[in-house]
């Protein structure tokens, strides 16, 4: 414990100019990030999807210059600041700079709170979440009534989770499917439910993601924008075939929706998609089939069985 | 191997700071139970007034008057240990035994209240949340009584102990501040239960 | 000047003390440590299967109701018989020594909580081999999924999993409420709060976590278990239940629990930096004081876990915002790190390796953690492995690490001998590549829309899977320098001074392994700010002949 000089700071032209550069340095490198960001999420359908990529990617940037700064210094610290072989001597023993502290708490501070900001924002306008109510769970017929607010007339569709398949029911024309078919550009309000246990709505192309809850009808917007096939997965697990759970979302024209639902009117109903009761027949069949499970939900019957296992876009 | 190490100061005293600790770690520990009571209460106050149907099938409400009384006599109770205490400080050894017996037949009878109160009650504890949340209440709260006045036995055998005040009362202490948690969180359950009634 | 005599030369104590019902806290200590890493063993097997069936995108390794099972349990463990187990034992090891306390305030009591846990690990390891297995609704064991129990049976996994954890909680609150009486009351004399180790006020801010939040968790989980085997409806709609009142009840506790968690590991950080930058902690009081301001926000973040699950928008903007703050008293404790660092005398010892491992990757938790407090980024990443790839960032990348950190650094201290540099910095080495190869590749990955729990998935997630799963393997690997070090290194390593690394505190003022009770009677007297590096200043009176005692006593066992 050997007391050492202290000695003052040194801020040569030189190094300032250095500084400087590698500040620049990072910050282009976090504006690429944020450009690199768009590249790691799947292509946009939706109308949220460009709000949510615009917020991940300018957090990736923030948080690449941050990363950025903080192993810099490390780094340097630990090239340039190496203690001597045999030195035994302690450093110079500075104890803190409270402008310092000052500094490095209100700047993250006033940062944080911009993202919050810009954040509320977005979710303003994501503005997916309709009312809520409460419903018994026989008795889909719901006390309070929800609306989906100043929209454009939305398509009505319910969505019913089982363990382990998704139904599609279209009030207004009569068809029910285990593939989701939505017309581009026109808004939609899903009214979620759950017939057994916590499910979770997630079509990562749309970038949205509603929980369905046992025991409530939870409303929720969306409005597509890109004609392709995408993925709709469970996301909150709900068992054994959890994984299994999956089903296509179509997105077409208006006209060919149109189409598609008049001509699924017409044909007779059918059992649709579940995975999970195909692996549980074939389970049943093994010798040691693993531990207990809940039987699957018999496939619910609809007019289009849909498929499950084409290419999909996202 | 002898290490010696030259005398900083006053070796410490043991016992009195133990018994210091004794008190300290029971505090710390009260206000950490008081913590399960909030998650119930709130879980109890989500419930209720969430619920479309609060009351089961044939259960118009709750009956508050013997329950009141019931809270009368619990919380005397508190007013007949704090005179136990006061007995003891004045030197009175049989005042405190006195009192402190008082308040365990007090406590006492509160649980055989519960209990008369359970027995003539028309839903179960599986009878939706209002049953589920009722007898969790009162049965978590009951369960604590059921302690305090086995706390209470215990301090009341050890009373008979010669020289067991020596080190200091730190269980009678504990006991009694034990005694007041669970009147307080009673009065609490009893206007959240009894009081606030919805259909 | 009188001298006192220390107590006399003691026998060697049996290796069997480790095995019985010890009151010493140093035993303790290592008893929770050493079965925390048995444990530890365990839950990483469980994810080398984990990994193994991730290799590819089907369900081809196991069954899907064992991989649950089995990923349900790698969690659990990891948690409850891991992480809290282990920094209980450090805890143990280093709050008594570090305030110049003889054992911790409540002996007895801080045994029982130690015997508790394999009491309740053998009720989970057991949980594996009753009919339907044992639970398989993730760590959290959310309603209704995990209360539907197939087969209907009284004794069940879920069950068995419900009375484990009770258990491991009673045995937390046992241990904070010791280690917070301990803090606050046994400090050596002229050791004020702001003389006090850093680790310590991260102790006492991550125990008071446990105690308030812990109740909540058990209050949640009792209504859990009613709703299981007595039929009641708490969670269940069908009887008014809602199944959203459990995750507000799980989470008021677990999110505050990543804080348990991590805050010790903060202390450690504060510990070893200025040890090994030979410069005093920069800004001390800030650092000990943000760790207060992490408990106060720590506890009003909750509902961050569950942004999706239908809570209304007031509500996720308030907790975001909540959330978005915590970052700067973290910032606060980073930056100082990086203060103490700046113009010191870096040696890159294997705690010192550890430690800027740990730091580097906790920076980048930190950041995604940032992405994910903000709604709308989370609504679109919860429940993908882009949490899971930011949690084991924090827990693996930076909390394991922090913790390896402090085994090696306390390592001489406690055990008396010194672990070998080679095998260490290896073990750094293999680890740090290895977290990084598993846990980096999960963030694309949740991205890209992979759910989490899944036991397959679509092949366009098959890429990052496999270089995530060759990671872990890796990791696997590197446990392996890390058991022989330690194991060699207690049975014959060189023995440890009081001091090898030259440090400053009360700890290091103690023999290497110091007598059962510490100073005993005579504890010095505190008379400087801890970390004075380069300040040349004793840390306590009569520091020189104290000094001199401990060598005089080591050159004469030398000599022998």
């Amino acid at each position: 414990m050997t007391p050492s000089p202290a000695q003052g700071p040194r801020f040569s032209p030189l190094s300032v100019v250095a500084l400087v550069g590698w500040v620049g340095l990072l910050v282009a490198l976090s504006v690429w990030m944020g450009q690199q960001a768009y590249h790691w999420l799947p292509l946009q359908a939706s109308t949220a999807a460009p709000l949510v990529d615009g917020l991940f990617s300018f957090e990736t940037a923030v948080g690449t210059f941050v990363f950025g700064g903080v192993i810099s210094v490390m780094v340097w610290v630990v090239l340039m600041h190496r203690a001597e072989k045999y030195d035994e001597t302690d450093a110079e023993p500075i104890e803190g700079n409270t402008k310092l502290e000052v500094i490095w708490t209100a700047i993250p501070f006033v940062l944080v709170m911009a993202i919050a900001v810009y954040a509320i924002r977005v979710n303003t306008s994501l503005g997916v979440l309709g009312p809520m109510e409460h419903i018994h769970q026989d008795n889909h017929v719901e006390e309070v009534g929800g609306y989906p607010g100043d929209r454009l007339p939305a398509e009505n569709i319910e969505v019913v989770a089982r363990q382990w398949s998704w139904e599609f029911r279209y009030p207004a024309a009569n068809v029910s499917s285990t593939e989701l078919h939505l017309a581009v550009d026109q808004p939609v309000t899903f009214r979620l439910v759950s017939e057994d246990v916590l499910h979770g709505f997630f079509v990562p192309a749309f970038r949205l993601k509603q929980d369905v809850v046992p025991g409530r009808a939870i409303n929720f917007n969306l409005t597509p924008t890109r004609e392709g096939r995408y993925r709709l997965r469970d996301s909150q697990f709900s068992g054994t075939w959890f994984a299994a759970n999956q089903a296509d979302v179509v997105v077409e024209s208006g006209d060919a929706h149109t189409a598609w639902l008049s001509q699924a009117e017409k044909l007779p109903l059918q059992s649709g998609i579940s995975d999970a009761v195909d692996e549980y027949a074939a389970r049943a069949k093994r010798a040691n089939p693993g531990w207990a499970t809940v039987p699957p939900a018999p496939p619910p019957q609809v007019n289009v069985p849909g498929s499950n296992n084409l290419p999909h876009d996202a | 191997m002898t290490t010696s190490y030259p005398t900083p100061s006053e070796p410490r005293e043991h016992s009195a700071e133990h018994e210091n600790h004794n008190l300290t770690g029971f505090i710390i520990f009260l206000c950490s139970e008081s913590v399960i009571f909030l998650a119930f209460f709130s879980g109890y106050a989500l419930l209720k007034t969430s619920a479309l149907n609060w009351l089961p099938a044939g259960v118009d409400g709750l009956e508050w008057q013997m329950p009141l009384i019931n809270s009368v006599v619990l919380v005397s109770s508190s007013g007949t240990i704090y005179l136990a205490e006061r007995a003891k400080a004045r030197g009175s050894i049989w005042g405190f035994r006195g009192f402190w017996l008082l308040t365990m037949a007090l406590g006492s009878y509160f649980l055989y209240g519960q209990a008369v109160e359970w027995s003539g009650l028309a839903f179960g504890f599986t009878s939706g949340t209002f049953g589920g949340t009722f007898y969790l209440l009162t049965g978590f709260h009951g369960l604590h009584v059921a302690t305090g006045v086995g706390l209470m036995t215990l301090m009341l055998i050890k009373s008979f102990i010669p020289g067991n005040y020596e080190g200091g009362e730190q269980g009678v202490e504990a006991t009694s501040l034990f005694w007041h948690f669970v009147d307080v969180i009673w009065i609490i359950l009893y206007l959240l239960i009894y009081v606030w009634q919805r259909s | 000047m009188t001298l006192a005599t220390f107590p006399a030369s003691e026998p060697k104590p049996s290796w069997t003390r480790y095995f019985s019902f010890n009151t010493d806290a140093k035993v303790i200590g290592i008893q929770y440590i050493v079965l925390a890493f048995f444990f530890f063993l365990i839950g990483g097997l469980l994810a080398m299967i984990i990994r193994g069936e991730l290799i590819t995108p089907e369900a081809d390794l196991v069954d899907r109701t064992v991989y649950n099972g089995i990923y349900t349990m790698h969690g659990t463990i990891m948690l409850f018989l891991f992480i809290f187990p282990v920094l209980n034992g450090l805890n143990n090891l280093l709050i008594p020594t570090m305030i110049g306390a003889p054992d911790m305030a409540f002996p007895r009591l801080n045994a029982v909580a130690f015997w508790l846990v394999p009491i309740f690990g053998i009720v989970l390891i057991a949980s594996f081999f009753v009919p339907g297995g044992p639970a398989y609704s993730g760590w959290w064991s959310y309603p209704p999924v995990s209360v539907q129990n197939p087969l209907g049976h009284l004794v069940n996994g879920q069950g068995m999993w419900l009375t484990a954890v009770a258990l491991s909680g009673v045995s937390s609150i046992m241990g904070a409420v010791n280690f917070v009486t301990t803090i606050i009351r046994m400090r050596a004399p002229g050791m004020t709060w702001f003389r006090m180790p850093v680790f310590c006020w991260t102790a006492l801010a991550a125990q008071s976590l446990q105690l308030i939040g812990l109740p909540a968790l058990t209050g949640g989980a009792v209504m859990l278990l009613f709703d299981l085997v007595a039929g009641t409806t708490f969670y269940d709609p069908s009887g008014g239940g809602d199944p959203v009142l459990y995750q507000h009840f799980f989470w008021f506790y677990s999110h505050p629990a990543v804080y348990v968690i991590i805050l010790p590991v903060f202390g450690i950080f504060s510990e070893l930096f200025p040890v090994y930058a030979r410069k005093p902690l920069f800004g001390y009081v800030y650092v000990s004081l943000a760790s207060f301001i992490i408990v106060g926000l720590g506890l009003i973040v909750w509902v961050h876990h569950f942004f999706t699950s239908g809570v209304p928008q007031w509500m996720r903007n308030l907790f975001m915002v909540n959330t978005m703050l915590i970052s700067v008293p973290t910032g606060v404790k980073v930056f100082a790190w990086l203060g103490t660092l700046w113009r010191g005398k870096i040696r890159l010892t294997t705690p010192m390796l550890f430690c800027l491992g740990g730091l580097f990757n906790f920076v980048f938790a930190g950041i995604t953690g940032v992405m994910l407090a903000t709604v709308p980024v989370d609504i679109h990443v919860s429940n993908t492995y882009f949490v899971v790839g930011h949690f084991h960032y924090v827990i693996y990348g930076a909390a394991v690490m922090g913790i390896f950190a402090a085994i090696y650094h306390w390592f001489p201290k406690f055990i008396g001998r010194m672990p070998y540099e080679g095998l260490g910095k290896l073990h750094f080495l293999l680890t740090f590549i290895g977290a990084n190869i598993n846990f980096l590749p999960m963030h694309p990955l949740g991205l890209m829309g992979m759910p989490r729990r899944v036991s397959s998935y679509d092949p366009e997630f098959a890429f990052w899977n496999v270089i995530a799963s060759l990671g872990a393997f890796l990791l696997g690997v590197s446990i392996i320098p890390f058991l022989l070090n330690m194991i060699s290194s207690w049975v014959r390593g060189p023995k440890a001074t009081h001091n090898p690394w030259n440090a400053i505190g009360l700890e290091w003022l103690l023999p290497s392994p110091p007598a059962e009770d510490n100073f005993g009677e005579h504890v010095p007297v505190v008379i400087s700010r801890p970390y004075g590096y380069g300040l040349g200043q004793p840390l306590v009176e009569h520091q020189a002949e104290i000094e001199q005692v401990l060598t005089a006593a080591e050159l004469q066992e030398a000599s022998r």
